[in-house]
């Protein structure tokens, strides 16, 4: 029996998982990625930078799934999302960023057969380094057959990376024991890039929750406030925050300044299915006014000034819509970026370059051809850092 | 619970992997008390005599039509996968030599596993098709010491289609499930294997077996009708291993519990550092260790 329980031992440091990580860390380094191929090095004592966020929606382009109720499916083929993320790629490279934030990144899911979309970004950007902050590992999900998921968020480099961290977010509590065990924990990421001459910046990306309904998004975003806050070097934070822009206060009464009425639209997005209503995956409502400290304290690569005071004005820096364009909703609309999510700060005594700043919505936005609301339900959000 | 039911019942019954069923092999008949002889050797090439049984809770159902012939079923499942097992005994000497033959048709029951092991398909036609799974199969038995009894087999699952099938392999972190499907989801599931029952005295027995299974290739991905390419392709190689302990109970049953380890691809990847501490993940394949345990009762002793 002993020598039994020492062969199980050995085979199981070889690899025996846990069903589900639950990422219990408060904050904990992680591995940095280096791309085999050799891109060419980035200009030595930059001055400025060039950052793009995107959430890259595991590799799907434009393929429906069950959660978000206009298809079903729950798995992909490996001919499917390598020519996902061959496009995803191509659009990078053609902006051409020093430092790339993901969300929805996986690297070795059932759904985005089992690709290493890290690696892969890699090996066909210009982007040499990358620090991949796991979010949910579980090594199968028993829902709609989903199977095993390592989905986060990461950050490119074209600069080294000399740190990588992870920061835990607080979980759901609205969640039975059993959904929690299998379900995504956010955390933030954070790498500490190396320019040369001892000059060091800090980038984050973040993805907070998408559906909660007891609060858990918020208290997401005021953590990273904080974190912002207490950050010692200059930094950059991008990412999808899933909260709309603080253009009204959702609290405010009707007809009063701060009001949302006729300002913004806070539900009803034309990509949400009448179907979802009442299931887990239910937008909850916006809480914009979270987002309001972002806009007060750091510098927003969109001004809220830009935005306008319209839905018509806001619609060009809307990043995110869950119904692709070759799809219609219920009342036989055309699915098209409705709502923003998606944002990019630096720190307030910084600023962005001049006419650098936009949401990559479509062709001819920041030099970009590809056709982007095929590639993903978000959008990209990019801009020029002037560094301090 | 349906579902979960049906996945555990199946888990430890339909593999092998688990300790399944049948006390009938030919060693000394009437047994007075637990512990006055010992229990027969399980799942072996034995069968038979006439009128012998024997079923667990999980353990499928076996009875003796006659001396060389017997059923293998598992009612529980029944309702939802019907069932059977014809085992045709072709030598009965020294050495024992039994073919098998069976038929399941899963459908049903998997379709009851949509929403949790396999997609609910809200959206589309797609679903899980009818299908027949027959098994072949072949058992070689000899006795050693009396009582220890080895047996080597090899068998050969395979689905018939009668119709569009959209269900994939499960890929999941257990064993005995993702053996269950195989066929159904990849076309086949080949077994070879050997195992090993020793008495140690009249009350316990202790069994070792090993399994090399190969499946069918990781299928295509069809959506309304449109081949979208092949799944990502996983090792079809897997090993289990399964120790287990009987130990004896009143006059005819026992309990038996035991482990079950397997290996296989899981899609999983490690992270490994290159000399520079950088890091890269590279596919490892992935061990499972779940305990099994059951409740066995025979009779048809005579007695």
């Amino acid at each position: 029996m002993r020598t039994l329980f020492i062969v199980f031992t050995a085979l199981c440091s070889v690899s025996c998982e846990w069903a589900a990580d639950s990422l219990s860390f408060t904050r904990e380094e992680i591995p940095v990625y280096r791309e085999k191929a050799a891109s060419p090095e980035p200009t030595a004592n930059p001055t400025r930078l060039k950052v793009m966020a995107w959430n890259v929606k595991y590799g799907a382009c434009r393929i429906d799934f069950w959660f978000d109720f206009w298809g079903d499916r729950t798995q992909m083929t490996t001919q499917e999302v390598e020519g996902c993320l061959t496009k995803i790629s191509e659009l990078i490279e053609q902006y051409n960023p020093d430092i790339l934030m993901t969300e929805e990144i996986e690297v070795d899911s059932r759904r985005s057969a089992y690709i290493d979309m890290v690696r892969f970004i890699l090996e066909h950007t210009p982007l040499r380094y990358a620090a991949y902050g796991e979010t949910w590992n579980t090594r199968y999900a028993p829902s709609e057959g989903v199977g095993r998921v390592n989905l986060g968020n990461a950050v490119f480099s074209r600069y080294p990376i000399v740190k990588a961290e992870r920061i835990r977010q607080e979980d759901r509590t609205d969640q039975s024991a059993l959904v929690k065990t299998f379900y995504i924990h956010r955390t933030v990421t954070r790498a500490e890039l190396d320019l040369g001459n001892a000059r060091h910046v800090a980038a984050y990306v973040v993805h907070t929750e998408a559906y909660d309904n007891d609060g858990t998004k918020q208290k997401q975003i005021k953590q990273i406030h904080g974190l912002m806050t207490g950050e010692t070097l200059p930094f950059v934070i991008g990412g999808d925050f899933n909260e709309l822009p603080p253009l009204c206060d959702e609290k405010a009464a009707a007809g009063t300044a701060d009001s949302c009425e006729g300002k913004m639209h806070l539900k009803g997005f034309l990509d949400e299915r009448a179907s979802s209503v009442g299931t887990d995956y239910a937008q909850p409502p916006y809480t914009p006014s979270v987002m309001k400290p972002f806009f007060d304290e750091f510098t927003p690569s969109i001004e809220l000034a830009r935005y306008g005071n319209t839905p018509d004005s806001q619609q060009m820096y809307f990043t995110h819509s869950v119904l692709g364009p070759d799809g219609t909703n219920d009342e036989g609309v055309k699915g098209n970026w409705n709502r923003t999510l998606d944002y990019l700060f630096v720190q307030k005594n910084q600023s962005w370059e001049a006419g650098s700043t936009d949401v990559i919505q479509g062709p001819g936005r920041l030099g970009i051809t590809a056709d982007v609301l095929r590639l993903s339900d978000h959008a990209p959000t990019a801009g020029t850092w002037v560094l301090p | 619970m349906n579902a979960l039911l049906f996945v555990l019942t199946l888990a430890t019954a339909q593999t092998g992997d688990a300790a399944s069923a049948a006390d009938v092999a030919s060693t000394p008949a009437a047994v007075a008390s637990p512990g006055a002889w010992p229990r027969p050797a399980r799942d072996t090439a034995d069968v038979g005599p006439k009128g012998r049984w024997s079923t667990g809770f999980f353990n499928p159902t076996r009875y003796a039509l006659t001396d060389g012939f017997e059923l293998e079923a598992n009612p529980l499942l029944i309702p939802v996968a019907p069932n059977l097992t014809g085992r045709f005994a072709i030598l009965k000497k020294e050495l024992r030599l039994t073919a098998e033959a069976g038929l399941l048709v899963p459908t049903f029951g998997m379709r009851l596993m949509k929403g949790y092991f396999f997609p609910t398909w809200a959206t589309s036609t797609e679903n899980i098709g009818w299908m027949l799974v027959p098994r072949v199969g072949l058992l070689l038995s000899g006795t050693v010491r009396e009582h220890d009894v080895w047996t080597v087999r090899g068998d050969f699952t395979f689905r018939i289609p009668l119709g569009p099938n959209s269900a994939t392999p499960l890929e999941s972190f257990i064993a005995p499930l993702d053996l269950l499907f195989a066929a159904p989801t990849t076309g086949y599931l080949a077994r070879v294997g050997g195992a090993y029952d020793a008495a140690l005295g009249n009350w316990f027995r202790v069994r070792g077996e090993v399994n090399v299974y190969l499946s069918g290739p990781t299928p295509h991905l069809f959506v309304g009708g449109e081949d979208k390419g092949q799944l990502s392709p996983r090792s079809p190689l897997y090993v289990t291993g399964h120790v287990g302990v009987d130990i004896a109970t009143f006059k005819h049953s026992r309990v038996t519990v035991g482990v079950l380890w397997a290996n296989y691809d899981q899609g999983a990847k490690a992270v490994v550092r290159d000399a520079d501490g950088f890091a890269d993940r590279v596919p490892v394949r992935s061990n499972n260790i779940l305990p099994t345990l059951d409740y066995i009762w025979s009779g048809g002793f005579g007695d």
